[in-house]
C-alpha cells in the first residue's frame, strides 16, 4: 500500500492507483479531458499535469501510478502555468462557437477554460477545420470542436465493443473518424455524447432544442427493457427534452441504451389524451364519466369467470396491483402479465429472477446464454458481460441463434436438444462449465416463449444444478425478462389465479366467445383481431394496437408522467418519478383503476400513492426494499414433459421498436431504417 | 292679463336674463381661470402649460369640462347618497348666489340691498356646509378629515375677515357695497388700511382653501381631501364652486379695498374707460396674485395655519379696528 | 440690532415679497421644457429603447438561438425555442419578448454574442392593447429592418467604449 503526500496531506492508496485517483480520494479536483474512470488511460490531453518532487517536469497525474513517498503538489504556480499552457494549445484549434454548440453550459472545456483560459487568443493564423462525419441518426458531429481526447474511440472499442472509430493522421491533422463513412451500429452509441467532453459529438434528435439551464431534472427509472436503468429525465415546460443515465454501479453503471435515451420523442406522438368509447364501430372522444358508465353498463351482470385482464410491458406495479385487486373483487381469476406468452413456473421466484445480479456477472468465469440475444434484449447486461470478457478468462457459450454480441462466443446448438446434450456432457463446453468456479447461465425469454417453455425452464434448472451454478454464496441461474413490467407483475401475483387462464388461454377464450370482457392494461403486443367479439377495455398511453381494437379507451400516463414502481429483472424494485404531466385528460394509471372500481361498486381500499405502496409492500417484500435486490431461495421449478426439437427463436425482431413508445418515435424509426432494414436485406431474411 | 304680464312675468324673465348674464360669463371666467392658473404656474416653473388643444391651448378648459362630463359618477357604497349628491350642489349654488349683490359698475347690480356686506358674509359662511357635508357623506376617513380641517380653517379666518370688514365699514359708513365703493372716491381703502388689506387678502386665501392654505385637500396627507370620493360632474361642481369662490373673493377685495369700478385717479384718460372694465381688471389682478402666491409658497402646516389665524390675525385686526375707530373718532372723520 | 432687523423683516413680510419677486422674475425666463410630440430631446447611442432583431447585410438573421439573452433576462421576459433549420444551422423557431415584463436593463444586448438582439433608439411604441406588446420574432425582425440604420450608427458610435 503506497503512501504519498498530496498538497501536504498524507494518503494511503491501493497499489496501481493513479495520482489523479488518489487526489480525488482526498477531494482535490484535478482537471482532465481524456481521463475517464471507466475507460483505459491514454494520457494525451495533458490537462491533469501536477508537480512531483524530484521530477524535472510536471507529470500527467492520470497515468502516473502512486508509489511510496511521492510528494505531489497540485496547486503551485508551475502547475497552473502548465495547465494554462495546455488550455491555450487546446483552444488554438477549438472554434469557440459555444453560442451555437449544444454542449454549451455543460461543457468540460468551457468550465475549465473559466479556470485556466485566457480572455483572448495569441493565435492569429487560420484555425483548423475538419469535415463532419455522419455517424447515423443518433450522434451529430462537429469535428472541428474535437480536442482529440479519444474518449469516444476508447468507449466504442472497450464498452460498446464495436470498433468503428479511430484516429487518422497526426498532430494538427489528426481526425477522429470511422475510416469508412458509416453509422455506428451499436445499442450504446448514445453514450458517446455523454463521454465527449466538448461539443464534437452531440445528440442529433436533441439538437439545438434546449439549454441545460432550462431543464428541470427528475431522477427516474427506465422502462424500455427489464434492466431498470437509472435515468435522469430532463424536462422543459411540459416536454421531455432528453434522458440521461444516472450512476448506478449495480445496474447500468453510467450508460444507457439508445432506445432508453432516444425513444422519448415517441412520448409526444400518438398519445391518448382523452377517453374514447366505441359507438357504431368508431371510437368517439368522450368524458371520463361517460367512459366509466359504458364500462359499468357492459360489466353489469357479467360473471367474473367471463372477465379477463392482461398487463402490458410498461405497466407499473401500482396499476397492476390495482387491476389485480379489481379483478379479484369482480370474481375473475383470469389475469396475466406475460403478454408475450412466455411459459414458466411462476411458483418459485428463483426460476424467473436474474439471481446473480447484473453486477454478479463480473465474478463469473463461464457464461451460458440460452435462447437470448443479449445485445438487443438487455444491451447493458451485454456491456457488463463484455466488461467481464475484457478482464480476461471468460468463456461464453450460446444455445440458440448466434448473434454478434461484441465478444467471442462458442455456439453449442440451436435448440433445447443441445442444452440436453450439454447437460449430458456431450459437448466440449460442458467441460468449461464444469471447471469454472463461478459458472453462470442466462435463460432468455425466447427460450420459454414456446409451448414447451416449462420443460425448457426445468432443463435450465438441471443445467444450473449440474454445472455447480448453485452454491451457498453463488446462484448462477439467471432469467432475463424483456419488459420492465414483468418482474413487478410476477412479484405482486399478476398471474392466473385459481382456475384462471394465462395469456394464450385468455386470447383463445376471447376469440371463442367464452370471455365477455378483456381489460388490457397497456397490453399492445397481441393482435386485436384475436379477441373475437369480447368487449375490450384498453388503458394505456399510446394509440397502438390495443387502443385500435378497444371498445373503451382510458388514457393513462407514460413512465415520465407518474410516480411508479418498477421491478427489474434482478428483483430490484425502484421508484420512477414524475417528471411532467400526462397530456390533457390522461391520468395516473392506478388512480384510473381506483376511480373505475368505485363506479363498479367495488372500491379499492387505497386512496393515496402511499397507501398503494403500503399495500404493495404487504404483497411482496420486494416492494418494501426499494433500490435493494431481494434474493430468492433456490427451489425446484419448471414443468414436466419433453422438449421440442424446434430451435430457439429470437423474441425481438427490431431492437428499436419493441413497445408503444418506441413504435411512435421518429428517431427509432430512423434507427430502424439505418440499422435494421439494411441488415435484413443483407441476410436475405426480409422479404 | 296685462298686469300679470307686466307685473310678474316680465320682471321674472328680466331677472332670469340678468342672472344668466352674470352666471354664464362667470362660468366662462372660471373655466379660463383654470387655464390662466395652469399657464401662469407653468411660466413661473419654466414649463409650457397646456398648448395642444386649440391655439395656445385655449380650448383646454373645454376639453377638461367635456372629460368630466363624460365620466362616470361613482357613488361609494357606504356613503349617504342624498347628502353625498347634495354637497357639491350646495357648494356650487352658494358660490353663485353671492354674486347677486356684487356691483359691477355704478348701478350695475342685480340686487342693491343695504346689507350687502352682511349677505356676502353669511353666504360665504354657509359655504362651509357644502364641504363638511361632503366630508361626512363620503364615509371615508380622508374625506372626513379634509372636511373637518376645511370647516375649522374657514371658521377661524372668518373671524379676522369680519374684523377687517368692520374697519372698512367704519371708514365707509354703510353696509351697501355700492356705497362702500363710492366711499373710496377720494382714496382706495387699500392705502389707509394697507395692513388690513394684506390681512384680508391672506384670510381670503384661507377662506377659499387656496395655497398655501390648501390643507383640506392636502394631497400628501389626505389624498384628495373632502372631495376624494367625488368624480365626474359632482367633482366638477366642487371645482367650479371653488374657482367661483376665488373670483368672488377677488371681487370682494376689489370692492372693499381697491375702489371697485372706480379708476385709480379721477383724471380724464382714466375716467374714459368704463367702470366695469376697471372692475374686471382689478379682479384679474387679484386672481393673478392668487395664482402667483400658489406658485411661490409651500403649504402651511396645520398648527401654523391655526396659529396664524388665532394668534396673529385676530389680535392684529382687533387692534386695527380699535386704531381705526380711534383715529376716525379723534379727527372727526367718521362718515355721516 | 439683530432683533430689530428680524422683527422688521417679519413685520414687513420682506421674505414673502422677495420670494414673490423671484417667482415673478421666473415668468419671463425661457422655458426649459420641450414641446414633446413635436420636439424631441437628443438620446445617447446607448439608449435602451424598443427591442429589435438584426440581420446581416445579406438578409440572414443574426440570431443563432444561443439562448444567452433568455438566460440572462432578469425579468424572464424572453422566450426562445429553437431547432435545426433546413440547412442544418441553429435558428430560433420562436423568439418572443413580453414587453410588459421587460425592464429595459439591456442585459440581453450585452449578452448577445452576435449583436442580434439590440435595444434600439425607438421609445414610442405604446399600444392600445396588452397583446400588442407581446412581441414575436417577426415583429422583432421587422423592427430590426426598420431601425437598422440608426442601430448600426449607434453601435458604431459606442464601439470605442465597449
Amino acid at each position: 500500500m503506497p503512501k504519498l503526500t498530496i498538497d501536504g496531506v498524507q494518503v494511503e492508496v491501493e497499489p496501481g492507483t493513479s495520482v489523479l485517483q488518489a487526489a480525488e480520494k482526498l477531494g482535490i479536483e484535478i482537471p482532465r479531458f481524456c481521463y475517464h474512470e471507466r475507460l483505459s488511460v491514454p494520457a494525451n490531453c495533458r490537462m491533469c499535469l501536477v508537480e512531483m518532487e524530484r521530477a524535472p517536469k510536471p507529470i500527467a497525474s492520470c497515468a502516473m501510478p502512486c508509489s511510496d513517498g511521492m510528494v505531489i503538489k497540485t496547486n503551485t504556480e508551475t502547475v497552473r502555468k502548465a495547465r494554462r499552457g495546455v488550455m491555450e494549445f487546446l483552444l488554438i484549434n477549438h472554434p469557440l462557437d459555444c453560442p451555437i454548440c449544444d454542449q454549451g453550459g455543460e461543457c468540460d472545456l468551457q468550465d475549465q477554460a473559466m479556470g485556466y483560459g485566457f480572455d483572448h487568443s495569441r493565435y492569429g493564423e487560420s484555425k483548423r477545420a475538419v469535415t463532419n462525419k455522419n455517424l447515423g441518426p443518433l450522434v451529430a458531429t462537429v469535428m472541428t470542436r474535437c480536442i482529440h481526447c479519444t474518449r469516444c474511440i476508447r468507449f466504442i472499442d472497450e464498452i460498446a465493443g464495436v470498433p468503428v472509430l479511430g484516429a487518422t493522421s497526426r498532430g494538427e491533422h489528426m481526425e477522429v473518424t470511422t475510416y469508412v463513412e458509416q453509422a455506428i451500429d451499436s445499442e450504446l452509441s448514445g453514450n458517446l455524447v455523454d463521454v465527449c467532453p466538448v461539443g464534437a459529438l452531440t445528440a442529433k434528435p436533441y439538437a439545438f432544442t434546449a439549454r441545460p439551464w432550462e431543464l428541470r431534472k427528475t431522477e427516474s427509472i427506465d422502462v424500455f427493457d427489464a434492466v431498470g436503468s437509472n435515468i435522469r429525465v430532463d424536462v422543459r415546460g411540459p416536454e421531455v427534452m432528453r434522458v440521461l443515465p444516472r450512476l448506478a454501479e449495480d445496474i447500468n453503471e453510467e450508460w444507457i441504451s439508445d432506445k432508453s435515451r432516444y425513444a422519448i420523442d415517441g412520448l409526444k406522438r400518438q398519445r391518448l389524451d382523452r377517453p374514447y368509447v366505441r359507438r357504431d364501430g368508431k371510437l368517439v372522444a368522450t368524458s371520463w364519466d361517460d367512459a366509466f358508465a359504458a364500462i359499468a353498463q357492459r360489466l353489469n351482470g357479467v360473471p367474473g369467470s367471463r372477465i379477463a385482464a392482461l398487463a402490458g410491458d410498461l405497466a407499473d406495479a401500482e396499476s397492476m396491483l390495482a387491476l389485480k385487486d379489481l379483478m379479484i373483487a369482480l370474481g375473475s381469476p383470469h389475469r396475466d402479465c406475460r403478454q408475450d406468452g412466455a411459459q414458466f413456473d411462476v411458483s418459485a421466484r428463483a426460476g424467473w429472477l436474474f439471481n446473480s445480479g447484473i453486477a454478479g456477472i463480473e465474478q463469473a468465469d463461464a457464461i451460458l446464454l440460452i435462447g437470448t440475444n443479449l445485445r438487443w434484449e438487455a444491451p447493458l447486461i451485454n456491456a457488463r458481460v463484455r466488461k467481464r470478457y475484457l478482464q480476461g478468462g471468460l468463456k461464453v457459450g450460446v444455445i440458440g441463434p448466434q448473434h454478434d454480441l461484441t465478444y467471442p462466443t462458442t455456439l453449442i446448438g440451436a435448440g433445447p436438444q443441445s442444452l440436453e446434450d450439454l447437460i449430458e456432457g456431450r459437448h466440449g463446453f460442458a467441460a468449461v462449465l464444469k471447471e469454472a468456479k463461478r459458472p453462470l447461465l442466462i435463460l432468455g425469454t425466447g427460450a420459454v416463449q414456446r409451448r414447451d417453455g416449462l420443460a425448457v425452464q426445468a432443463l435450465a434448472r438441471r443445467a444450473a444444478e449440474t454445472f455447480g451454478m448453485i452454491t451457498d454464496d453463488w446462484n448462477g441461474y439467471n432469467f432475463l425478462h424483456l419488459a420492465a413490467a414483468r418482474t413487478g407483475g410476477l412479484e405482486l401475483g399478476f398471474v392466473p389465479g385459481e382456475g384462471g387462464l394465462a395469456t394464450a388461454g385468455i386470447v383463445a377464450a376471447a376469440g371463442a366467445g367464452e370471455l365477455d370482457v378483456v381489460y388490457l392494461l397497456g397490453a399492445d403486443e397481441i393482435d386485436g383481431g384475436r379477441f373475437g367479439k369480447a368487449f375490450v377495455i384498453y388503458q394505456g398511453h399510446h394509440g397502438d394496437r390495443g387502443a385500435h381494437r378497444a371498445d373503451v379507451v382510458l388514457p393513462g400516463a407514460a413512465y415520465t408522467e407518474k410516480n411508479a414502481t418498477y421491478v427489474n429483472t434482478e428483483g430490484r424494485a425502484q421508484w420512477g418519478r414524475q417528471a411532467t404531466f400526462a397530456p390533457a385528460e390522461a391520468r395516473e394509471d392506478w388512480k384510473i383503476l381506483r376511480a373505475l372500481s368505485a363506479v363498479l361498486g367495488h372500491p379499492l381500499p387505497y386512496d393515496s400513492l402511499g397507501a398503494v405502496r403500503r399495500q404493495l409492500a404487504a404483497t411482496s417484500p420486494v416492494f418494501g426494499a426499494i433500490d435493494a435486490r431481494v434474493a430468492a431461495s433456490w427451489a425446484p421449478f419448471g414443468g414436466p414433459g419433453a422438449v421440442d426439437a424446434v430451435p430457439f427463436a429470437a423474441p425481438i425482431e427490431n431492437f428499436y421498436m419493441t413497445d408503444p413508445i418506441s413504435r411512435a418515435s421518429v428517431t427509432m424509426a430512423q434507427c430502424t431504417e439505418a440499422f435494421i432494414l439494411p441488415a435484413r436485406e443483407k441476410t436475405g431474411t426480409h422479404g | 292679463m296685462v298686469s300679470f304680464w307686466s307685473g310678474y312675468a316680465l320682471p321674472t324673465i328680466i331677472i332670469i336674463l340678468e342672472v344668466l348674464a352674470i352666471i354664464i360669463p362667470l362660468l366662462v371666467a372660471v373655466a379660463y381661470l383654470t387655464y390662466a392658473e395652469r399657464k401662469v404656474m407653468a411660466a413661473m416653473q419654466l414649463r409650457q402649460g397646456p398648448n395642444i388643444v386649440g391655439p395656445f391651448g385655449l380650448l383646454q378648459p373645454m376639453a377638461d369640462g367635456l372629460k368630466l362630463l363624460t365620466k362616470e359618477t361613482i357613488i361609494p357604497a357606504g356613503s349617504n347618497r342624498a347628502l353625498f349628491l347634495a354637497a357639491p350642489m350646495v357648494t356650487f349654488l352658494l358660490s353663485l348666489v353671492a354674486w347677486a349683490v356684487i356691483p359691477f359698475g355704478a348701478g350695475l347690480v342685480l340686487s342693491n340691498i343695504n346689507v350687502g356686506v352682511l349677505y356676502l358674509f353669511a353666504v360665504s359662511s354657509l359655504g362651509v356646509y357644502g364641504i363638511i357635508i361632503a366630508g361626512w357623506a363620503s364615509n371615508s376617513k380622508y374625506a372626513f378629515l379634509g372636511g373637518l380641517r376645511s370647516a375649522a380653517q374657514m371658521v377661524s379666518y372668518e373671524v379676522s375677515i369680519g374684523l377687517v370688514i368692520v374697519s372698512v365699514l367704519l371708514c365707509a359708513g354703510s353696509l351697501n357695497l355700492s356705497r362702500i365703493v363710492e366711499a373710496q372716491h377720494t382714496i382706495w381703502f387699500a392705502v389707509p388700511l394697507f395692513p388690513m388689506f394684506i390681512v384680508f387678502f391672506i384670510s381670503g386665501l384661507a377662506e377659499t382653501n387656496r395655497a398655501p392654505f390648501d390643507l383640506p385637500e392636502g394631497e400628501s396627507e389626505l389624498v384628495g381631501g373632502y372631495n376624494v370620493e367625488y368624480s365626474a360632474m359632482t367633482f366638477a361642481l366642487f371645482f367650479l364652486g371653488e374657482y367661483a369662490n376665488m373670483i368672488l373673493m377677488s371681487a370682494l377685495t376689489t370692492i372693499l379695498f381697491l375702489g371697485g369700478w372706480l379708476p385709480p385717479l379721477g383724471i380724464p384718460p382714466l375716467t374714459w374707460i368704463p367702470g366695469p372694465i376697471w372692475f374686471f381688471a382689478k379682479i384679474a389682478a387679484c386672481l393673478f396674485v392668487f395664482i402667483w402666491v400658489r406658485a411661490t409658497m409651500p403649504r402651511y402646516r396645520y398648527d401654523q395655519l391655526m396659529r396664524l389665524g388665532w394668534k396673529i390675525f385676530l389680535p392684529f385686526s382687533l387692534i386695527w379696528v380699535l386704531v381705526t375707530a380711534g383715529v376716525l373718532e379723534t379727527f372727526g372723520w367718521l362718515p355721516k | 440690532m439683530a432683533f430689530l432687523d428680524r422683527t422688521a423683516r417679519g413685520f414687513f413680510l420682506s421674505e414673502l415679497v422677495s420670494g414673490m419677486a423671484l417667482t415673478f422674475s421666473y415668468m419671463f425666463r425661457p422655458k426649459v421644457t420641450l414641446n414633446y410630440p413635436h420636439e424631441k430631446g437628443p438620446i445617447s447611442p446607448r439608449f435602451r429603447g424598443e427591442h429589435a432583431l438584426r440581420r446581416y447585410a445579406n438578409g440572414e438573421e443574426r440570431c443563432i438561438a444561443c439562448k444567452l439573452c433568455e438566460a440572462v433576462c432578469p425579468a424572464q421576459a424572453i422566450t426562445i425555442e429553437a431547432e435545426p433549420r433546413d440547412d442544418g444551422s441553429r435558428r430560433t423557431t420562436r423568439y418572443d419578448i413580453d414587453m410588459t415584463k421587460c425592464i429595459y436593463c439591456g442585459l440581453c444586448q450585452e449578452a448577445c454574442p452576435v449583436d442580434a438582439i439590440v435595444e434600439g433608439p425607438n421609445f414610442e411604441f405604446s399600444t392600445e392593447t396588452r397583446e400588442e406588446l407581446f412581441y414575436n420574432k417577426q415583429k422583432l425582425l421587422d423592427n430590426g429592418d426598420r431601425w437598422e440604420a440608426e442601430i448600426a450608427a449607434n453601435l458604431t458610435a459606442d464601439a470605442p467604449y465597449r
